[in-house]
């Protein structure tokens, strides 16, 4: 279960402060894929770390037991200026690995993003596309309870996606994802519940498909 | 990662001191002449640069530390403050690689070298460390809310150098510029440094008590606002 008491989150701008939770309070169950909704720029991802305890709210607390993962996406998390292979024996280290064990998921990681040469060159040389498959291919290699991922099954050919999301499915027999996408497909293939954000507030759908017919109700509402 | 940009980079972090010390040394003797102080001058200025470059590096890598590693942040494990105390101890190790570097130099060229007080030489390049990264905590939490601050801090650091006993000793001033000088916390580490480093110097200058006041107020307030401010600079 994840307990959110009175949470306030905002980005102060220039034309004053513009909310992504107002005063929300809320219990998200456990055991549960969640998928969060939202048009672009309410505030998913900072939702996501919110919840996986990497980014604070203004005011009101959040509370869980779990373990999160690091926010699997696009860009952030790597050294720039040390090579794949660095930066993955520093994520290890981060989590305690023993040398021994380190050896093998370097191996294991070198093998699933397919980087060849990269691997070895600095993450400052690599497309957003190959930082994703190293950030993803990383993350298999540890257990969390919950898995956070910002838009990274995107990532790499149609061949590539495939395999990324047949190792999801088998890592999510065992763990949970927190999953934001704007891929209605995907959402529904993977999450059992959803959350759907708007102007601040957060709305929780124990089924999927009824917080993608919100979000599209709320879609609609804003092209008109 | 200070190396890993280029090659180049290994290359400058000793031949700038190194630099540093010879432009020193050609201006001191073109206006003053040489061998009139009782102490090895081209040492002397060895010694003192370090120490202050260790200082300036640590303060100025501390304050741009959390902007460069905020990616870090996303991994639990990772505080703000840790990046900090990662880039003080790199500059400590590379503080002492120069000054093997420049042992080397010395012995190889038979410059006097002795050191009248080795352990409170070595505790003043400590303290100075330290010193700096109280400094370093307090405007990096500073600047991460008012960048101005740091930019009013570099300004500082370029003047302060010439307030600061980096090139001269105290002894060498006259009574009231000493008086106004010994207000600045540096001088008392610069003095505490050179003074128990050479045979002919000492400390009599130095006053323990005002450093360790500096030192303390400094860590205690940079950790204190750290630690309320934590939260809100990992979410940046």
């Amino acid at each position: 279960m994840i307990t959110l008491e009175n949470v306030t989150k905002y980005f102060p701008t220039k034309k004053g402060r513009r909310y992504i939770l107002k005063e929300m309070s809320c219990t998200i169950p456990s055991g549960v894929n969640i998928g969060i909704l939202g048009r672009n720029g309410a505030g998913k991802s900072t939702l996501m770390r919110m919840l996986g305890h990497i980014e604070f709210p203004n005011s009101g607390r959040i509370y869980s037991e779990y373990t999160f993962s690091w926010p699997l996406g696009l860009g952030g998390g790597f050294v720039g200026k040390m090579t794949g292979r660095a930066n993955v024996k520093f994520v290890c280290r981060l989590y305690g690995r023993s040398a021994l064990e380190i050896e093998e998921i370097i191996a294991y990681v070198k093998d699933f993003s397919e980087l060849g040469d990269y691997f070895e060159m600095p993450i400052e040389t690599y497309s957003s596309g190959m930082k994703g498959r190293l950030s993803f291919g990383l993350s298999l290699a540890f257990d969390f309870d919950y898995m956070l991922i910002d838009e990274t099954l995107s990532v790499g050919d149609a061949r590539f996606k495939k395999k990324s999301k047949e190792a999801l499915m088998k890592k999510i027999e065992n763990c949970h994802v927190l999953l934001v996408s704007h891929d209605m497909g995907t959402l529904r293939d993977i999450c059992d519940a959803g959350i759907v954000l708007n102007e601040g507030k957060m709305y929780y759908f124990s089924e999927i498909n009824d917080a993608i017919a919100e979000y599209e109700k709320i879609n609609k509402k804003g092209q008109s | 990662m200070r190396f890993s940009v280029s090659r180049s980079g290994l290359f400058w972090t000793f031949f700038e001191p190194f630099m540093q010390v010879m432009v020193m040394v050609l201006i001191k003797v073109l206006l003053f002449g040489g061998n009139n102080t009782l102490f090895d001058f081209s040492v002397f200025l060895a010694l003192n640069f370090t120490a202050y470059n260790m200082f300036k590096n640590i303060l100025t890598k501390s304050m741009g530390s959390f902007k460069a590693n905020k990616g870090l942040f996303v991994y639990k494990q990772v505080k703000p403050i840790d990046t900090i105390i990662a880039r003080t101890l790199v500059e400590l190790f590379l503080t002492g690689v120069i000054i093997l570097f420049f042992l080397l130099i010395g012995l190889f060229f038979h410059y006097d070298m002795a050191v009248q007080n080795l352990p409170l030489v070595t505790l003043g390049f400590l303290w100075l460390a330290l010193f700096g990264l109280a400094l370093g905590i307090f405007m990096a939490v500073g600047n991460t809310f008012y960048p101005s601050l740091g930019r009013t801090l570099n300004i500082i650091m370029t003047f302060i150098m010439f307030g600061s006993a980096v090139f001269y000793t105290l002894e060498m001033l006259p009574q009231n510029i000493q008086a106004i000088l010994l207000y600045n916390p540096l001088v008392h580490f610069m003095e505490m440094i050179h003074g128990n480093y050479f045979l002919t110097l000492s400390d009599s200058f130095v006053d323990y008590d005002y450093m360790v006041l500096w030192t303390l107020s400094l860590l205690y307030l940079g950790l204190f606002l750290y630690r309320h401010l934590e939260e809100r600079i990992i979410s940046l």
